[in-house]
Parts: structure tokens; C-alpha cells; sequence
């Protein structure tokens, strides 16, 4: 059995997502074509050898329910241990109608979960990034260093709404953690640590005791001098999923293809539920350039610079450029979009022109007929 | 376990005019239309006809096959009550032996069958191209109070003497049965699809065995004694999509077909999917200098050439400057940059070195043929393959 167990929080409902999480939570958001959020968090535990994956989650959690299912599609449907989901089932203070103030919350409502832990040490991961993460070698790094939290940060010059960012010695130990800040600096956090099984335990009956829930100020902040946080820093792609804008250009990034092969590797594949369509076709007048396409598409119009989800139809004459269609969207004859984010079973309606700009994406809330 | 209805799908076959394509798996694990496999087709109608029972009989090289079935779970057939059984031959205390035909591999498996005690046993092959709801054809069989019900279908006139034709009465009965006949008396042909009354078949299959000089067939042996004995047999016309996938020409015309819906073959139409088990790959990707036109391709696939008239499976990369037109590319198949393949089939890995060129347009020649490559075969850069020629894994010419 492998020493790791993991925990994803996928609670968070951003209001910078707009209509995207009106039904649903961030870490649900499709993603990339094909998956969702959720599923990098998953297949980066799974492809580390972990076996148990705890999913905490409050408020609009249908639609997480509904997609991660028994667990089989990232082979987490076990007889002992696999998937367990974590609705908030320590009714206490009036969690489940509530948000959650922090992660210690969170944590504090599934701590007769924690008792049954059983592994060393746990992985805790947001569900709204979308990196492909060597967690095992991080965990390695982990046990190698002695520290006492690892603190996993992206090295790039994307910031992201409400990050927190981080400090480090040349040891790569953590001096500083910032957050609220206009300017980021430092290492931006990319919500993934890994801690003891002990200490998560007993940092989360401190913290409750004394009514504090922010992880990041009343357990990193306020003891990283007691503590030995440890910052690994991930040179790849990591994209949170906190705004609109970041979604859409963290989306249009995959076109690129040095960022695919990052986060697609092959040594790590990113699994996701299957989808019983056809494959996708386009017709003789149809085109399709720059673009990624799901399955079940049918193409018989214009598609440039987009990112196409499975059952995307485009009708003839209709232009579709710089977009990112989710499942089922209907472009009709004649249509014209340019900077859409479409929701599921979105409808354009003949002729109909929708422009957005690369900086202000429209979105178009699921089921809409435009 | 009682059931009213089961089916035995016939999957032990070698599929020997598919030549390399089925050197190392059976017929119904060959790739078809870009995402499934021959045998997805049979499965999911078992599925969507509400049939949750299927034992796959099996035979020649049957590792692939096995694997791809699995569970059974893409095709909802991992119930805890019936769901799908591979079946082999096995060995009794008395010894045993390979499946002889297609009757004896069904009386091999007697025991099987009675475990779930059925009324009716749906027999189907496992290299038909079709959509088509098997519960309607017992119902049709349970109204005419059959013993055996046939699935036909009209074929041109011009074609009848390659199938088994059928001759009917007013009601749809079948009158006579011949098998492949120079003087077609009818253009109703066999589509290979039978509904038994077990018991009927049971007794049927039985005294098959008995007879040393029987080729324990379906088609020579137990539908022509079933009629000789005056049993009643039923016809049922399909009407609808169907293509025997058992020859190189064949899997291309389909995978053609796939292309036009007008041919058919509907595989958008959700209201009967087809199901497969799905390969874990990234969306498709297009690139810039891509042309993509009336063509299919799947997860995992990167184009940056040309490609027309194609149907392009899983995880296939076609290069810069390549083109490939009216060919079928099987999973994982690499087409270099600048490389022209057209009329082909490639098998399963492949990879086309740069600047090959494979396979040519028909040009009214009667040698004219596909080419067709061995799964796992490698064309050094700059190859020529012509038309009509077949290479190894070891890309060396084999004939067909």
C-alpha cells in the first residue's frame, strides 16, 4: 500500500466564474475539451499509487457527484479504501447550507474521516487546478526533506485571483506567506500540500478549538517558524481556475503544443469518464484549423482557434473562432462567434452573431438559446 | 438462472481474408470506424434489444479479444445476473476439442445455455456491420410460433448467388434454403442472425453430433435438417444498414460508408449507440496548416497534413506537408511528414517513414487493389508501396 492518502476540496463556487459555476463548483468546470477540473487532482493521486482519495464537498455538488460516480474511471471503485465523497456530514453550525470559511472547516467536518486514514501521510489538493503534478516524486521530496508541510508552487509569471504566494530560503524553506497582494511576488501556491497524517490531525483540532479556519493564515503563516514548510516548485503548466479570464486564457494555452505534451505526458495520462459518441467528423466544406475537438463533433461550418467539447455541432456557413464550446453547444447555419464561452447544450440560432473580446469572453449560461 | 432470451456470439473465427489485419487477433477485435471494434456492434444491440445475457464464443487467437471484453462494463453487460461470458473450449473428463464448427461450438457450450434455462437463443456472428433491435425479431418469432427465425434481407438480384437465399411464402415463412445457389429463386438473404427455440435447438444440435458426417454448421447442417424435418422457420426482414466486415474491400467500403449517413450507417444517431470500450487520450488536435475534409478522427489524434476521405482511429498523427485520402488508419498509426497514403488500410501502429508514398488510385487496372499494412509495421522513409500490395509487421510484401 502506498504511505499517501488524498484529500480534494472541492467546495469552492468562485463568483469571478460568472455563469460557469452558477451549477456547479470550480472544481466540476470542464476543462480542456474533454475533462474537468477535478479530474487533474484525481489522475495526479491515482498516477502517484494512491488508493484513497477522499472528495470534500458543499453546496452545488450534484454535478461532482454525478461525474466522479463509483470512482471506476480513475480506478478508485475498491472493495477497501478508492473513492470516498465527503458531503458535509458533521451537521454542525449549519454546514451543507453554509459555505465553508476555510479549509479547516472543511477539514473539521469530515474529522471522524480523518481518524480513519489509513496512510502516513496526506496529499491535500484543490479541485479547480489543472496541472499534471509528479506527486510521487513530490511525496519522495517530502519524506526526503524531513519537512513538516510541503508547499507545492508554480514558477510562472501567472498570478491568479486570491492566490497565495510564497517566500523560500535557498534550503527551500518557506519564509514568507502572502496573500491579498496587488502585486504578486514570490512563488505562486498552487493549493497542493503534503503534511503527516498526524499533524494534519492535530493542526485541525488546534485550529477548530480556537475558531480559526484559514489554512494558509492560522496554520502557514502563523507557524512557519515552528514549522518546517517546505516549498517544491513545479516548473510546468498549473493553471488555477478562479476567473473567467483565467479560464479562458488558461484554455487557449492548450493550443499551444509544448503546453499539451506537459500536460497531456504519456508517462502520467489524465483520466476522465468515458463519453459513448461517435468520432467526430468534418464535411467536405467544412474546416477545422488550430483547434482542439472532442469526440462526436460534426463540422460542417468554420472553426479556428477554439476548443471544441464532445457533441459540438457546427452547421454549414457558420464561423466559430477563438471559443470554447462545451458539450452538446448547436452552432445553426449562418452563425458567427467569436470570443464565446458556451455553457452545455447551448443553442445559437441561425445567423445570429455573438462577439466577445480576448480580454472580456462572453459567457453563455448551459442550456441558453441564443 | 432463468432467462427468457440469451445470445451466443460466434467470435471464434479467423477472419483469414482480413489476411495480416487478423494475423495476431480475431475478426471481431479488428478496429472499426475510427473508435470501435467489429464486435461492439453485436454487443450493444445485445444491449440496446435489452438482451443483459451473451456468451462470446471464442477460438483463434482470442488474447486481444479477451482483454477488449473485459468486464463487459462498456456495454452494460457486467450485471451481477448474467452479462457477458467468453467462452473457450475446454476439456471435460472425457477430453475435449476445438470448436468444429459453428453448431458444435454452440453444443459445446449446452451446459452453459442451460444454466439460464431460456426460451429462445439469439444466434449472431461477430463480423456484421448493423444496428438492429434483436427483441423485435423474437417477437416476430414468438408471433409466427417458429422454431428457428432467419433475419434476411433484399439483395440486388445480381448478388443473391453469393449468399444463403431464402424462398418464402405469403407469411413470410421460409419455403427453402439454399446456400449460395448459380439460380437464385429469391433476393431474401441470410444475414447470418438466428432465433432459436432452445429446446428445439437443443434436440437439433444434438442429433447434429451424432452425425459423423456432418459439418456441424448452422448453415449447411442445422437449418437444412430443421427444414428437410418441416419445423416451422420464420424469415424476419431487416431493413436497414448491414454489411458482412469479412474481407479487406468490405471494412473499407463500411468505414467509407461511416463517412455518409446517407449509406445508412448512422453512427451520430443516439437514439441506438453503439458502445466501446474508450481509449484514455486528449482531445483531438487540428493544427494550423491542417485540412481536414470529409473525414472522421478521435481522441488523441494530431493533423497537421491533409486528409480527406479518411477515417483516422485513436491516437494517429499525421505530419506537416503529409497527405492521406480514402484510407482507414488504425490506432496509434504514424504518418510522417511530406508521406502520401492513399486506398489503404493501415493496422495498428504503423509507422510511415518520410516521403513514403503507399497505395495508388484506382486506374481501371484488374490488379488494382488496397494496400494494406501489418499492424506494427515500419516504412522506412521514402518507401514506395503500390497499389494493391500487403506488408508484414516486418514491412516485407506477403500476398494476399
Amino acid at each position: 500500500m502506498n504511505g499517501l492518502h488524498g484529500i480534494i476540496f472541492t467546495y469552492e463556487k468562485r463568483n469571478d466564474l460568472r455563469e460557469l459555476t452558477e451549477i456547479r463548483s470550480a472544481a466540476s468546470i470542464p476543462f480542456g475539451g474533454r475533462y474537468r477540473a477535478v479530474d487533474f487532482a484525481l489522475s495526479n493521486l491515482v498516477n502517484a499509487g494512491v488508493t484513497d482519495v477522499g472528495v470534500v464537498m458543499n453546496g452545488r455538488y450534484q454535478s461532482m457527484v454525478d461525474h466522479l460516480g463509483s470512482g471506476k474511471d480513475w480506478d478508485l471503485s475498491r472493495k477497501r479504501g478508492g473513492l470516498r465523497l465527503l458531503p458535509p456530514f458533521a451537521a454542525q453550525q449549519g454546514w451543507g447550507i453554509m459555505p465553508f470559511r476555510g479549509k479547516i472547516e472543511a477539514l473539521a467536518g469530515i474529522r471522524s474521516y480523518l481518524e480513519e486514514i489509513r496512510q502516513d501521510y496526506v496529499a491535500l489538493v484543490d479541485g479547480d487546478l489543472v496541472a499534471n503534478l509528479p506527486m510521487s516524486e513530490i511525496f519522495d521530496e517530502h519524506v526526503k526533506t524531513g519537512a513538516d508541510i510541503t508547499v507545492v508552487c508554480g514558477n510562472d509569471s501567472f498570478s491568479t485571483a486570491d492566490g497565495s504566494y510564497y517566500e523560500k530560503d535557498e534550503n527551500g524553506r518557506i519564509t514568507e506567506v502572502l496573500y491579498g497582494l496587488n502585486r504578486p511576488r514570490g512563488y505562486r501556491g498552487l493549493e497542493v500540500y503534503i503534511l503527516s497524517t498526524k499533524l494534519l490531525i492535530e493542526l485541525v483540532d488546534e485550529c477548530y478549538a480556537k475558531d480559526l479556519f484559514s489554512w494558509r493564515r492560522d496554520v502557514l503563516r502563523a507557524n512557519k517558524e515552528k514549522l518546517n514548510l517546505h516549498c517544491y516548485i513545479w516548473k510546468g503548466y498549473a493553471a488555477q481556475i478562479r476567473s473567467v479570464q483565467e479560464y479562458y486564457d488558461r484554455s487557449m494555452q492548450l493550443l499551444e503544443p509544448g503546453i499539451r505534451s506537459d500536460l497531456f505526458c504519456a508517462e502520467r495520462p489524465i483520466r476522465a469518464k468515458g463519453a459513448d459518441k461517435s468520432s467526430t467528423y468534418v464535411s467536405p466544406d467544412g474546416s477545422c484549423i488550430n483547434s482542439l475537438v472532442g469526440e462526436g463533433c460534426n463540422i460542417e461550418g468554420v472553426v479556428e482557434n477554439s476548443i471544441l467539447f464532445p457533441g459540438v455541432t457546427v452547421e454549414a456557413g457558420a464561423v466559430v473562432r477563438n471559443c470554447v464550446l462545451f458539450k452538446e453547444t448547436v452552432v445553426r447555419k449562418g452563425a458567427q462567434l467569436a470570443y464565446v464561452i458556451a455553457d452545455k447544450d447551448v443553442e445559437f440560432q441561425e445567423g445570429h452573431t455573438m462577439m466577445g473580446q480576448a480580454t472580456y469572453p462572453v459567457v453563455v449560461a448551459k442550456g441558453s438559446k441564443v | 438462472m432463468k432467462k427468457e432470451c440469451i445470445a451466443m456470439l460466434l467470435a471464434g473465427g479467423q477472419g483469414s481474408r482480413l489476411y495480416v489485419l487478423t494475423g495476431e487477433m480475431a475478426k471481431p477485435a479488428v478496429p472499426f470506424g475510427g473508435k470501435y471494434r467489429i464486435i461492439d456492434f453485436p454487443l450493444s444491440n445485445c444491449t440496446n434489444s435489452g438482451i443483459d445475457t451473451v456468451g462470446v464464443l471464442t477460438q483463434y487467437r482470442p488474447l486481444e479479444l479477451n482483454s477488449y471484453i473485459g468486464s463487459g462494463q462498456p456495454w452494460d453487460l457486467d450485471g451481477s445476473s448474467g452479462g457477458v461470458h467468453i467462452l473457450p473450449p475446454y476439456q471435460g473428463a472425457k477430453g475435449g476439442s476445438w470448436y468444429k464448427g459453428t453448431a458444435n461450438a454452440i453444443y459445446q457450450n449446452i451446459g452453459f445455455i442451460d444454466m439460464y434455462d431460456p426460451e429462445y437463443v439469439v444466434i449472431l456472428s461477430g463480423d456484421h456491420i448493423y444496428k438492429m433491435d434483436y427483441s423485435d425479431m423474437v417477437k416476430r418469432h414468438k408471433e409466427a410460433q417458429a422454431a428457428c427465425t432467419i433475419s434476411v434481407m433484399e439483395v440486388p438480384w445480381s448478388e443473391a448467388s453469393r449468399f444463403g437465399i431464402m424462398a418464402v411464402d405469403g407469411d413470410d415463412m421460409i419455403t427453402e434454403f439454399a446456400e449460395k445457389p448459380k439460380e437464385p429463386k429469391s433476393n431474401l438473404a441470410s444475414m447470418g442472425i438466428y432465433v432459436f427455440s432452445w429446446q428445439a435447438l437443443r434436440q437439433y444440435l444434438t442429433d447434429d453430433e451424432a452425425d459423423p458426417k456432418s459439418e456441424n454448421d448452422f448453415g449447411k447442417n442445422i437449418i437444412p435438417n430443421m427444414l428437410n424435418d418441416g419445423q416451422r422457420m420464420a424469415a424476419y426482414r431487416f431493413e436497414g444498414y448491414w454489411k458482412d466486415v469479412g474481407t479487406l474491400d468490405s471494412l473499407w467500403d463500411a468505414n467509407m460508408d461511416m463517412l455518409s449517413p446517407e449509406s445508412g450507417l448512422d453512427l451520430r444517431d443516439e437514439s441506438w449507440p453503439i458502445y466501446a470500450r474508450s481509449v484514455n487520450a486528449p482531445p483531438a488536435f487540428l493544427g494550423m496548416d491542417s485540412k481536414v475534409s470529409h473525414s472522421a478522427f478521435n481522441r488523441g489524434c494530431t493533423v497537421e497534413g491533409v486528409v480527406e476521405n479518411a477515417v483516422l482511429s485513436s491516437n494517429v498523427s499525421i505530419g506537416k506537408g503529409a497527405k492521406v485520402s480514402y484510407s482507414v488508419l488504425l490506432p496509434g498509426t504514424v504518418v510522417k511528414a511530406g508521406a502520401v497514403v492513399e486506398y489503404a488500410i493501415l493496422g495498428e501502429n504503423c509507422v510511415i517513414g518520410e516521403n513514403c508514398h503507399i497505395g495508388g488510385e484506382p486506374g481501371g487496372s484488374e490488379k488494382w487493389g488496397l494496400t494494406v499494412l501489418a499492424p506494427n509495421c515500419q516504412v522506412a522513409d521514402g518507401r514506395e508501396v503500390p497499389a494493391g500490395i500487403m506488408l508484414d509487421r516486418n514491412a516485407e510484401e506477403v500476398s494476399k
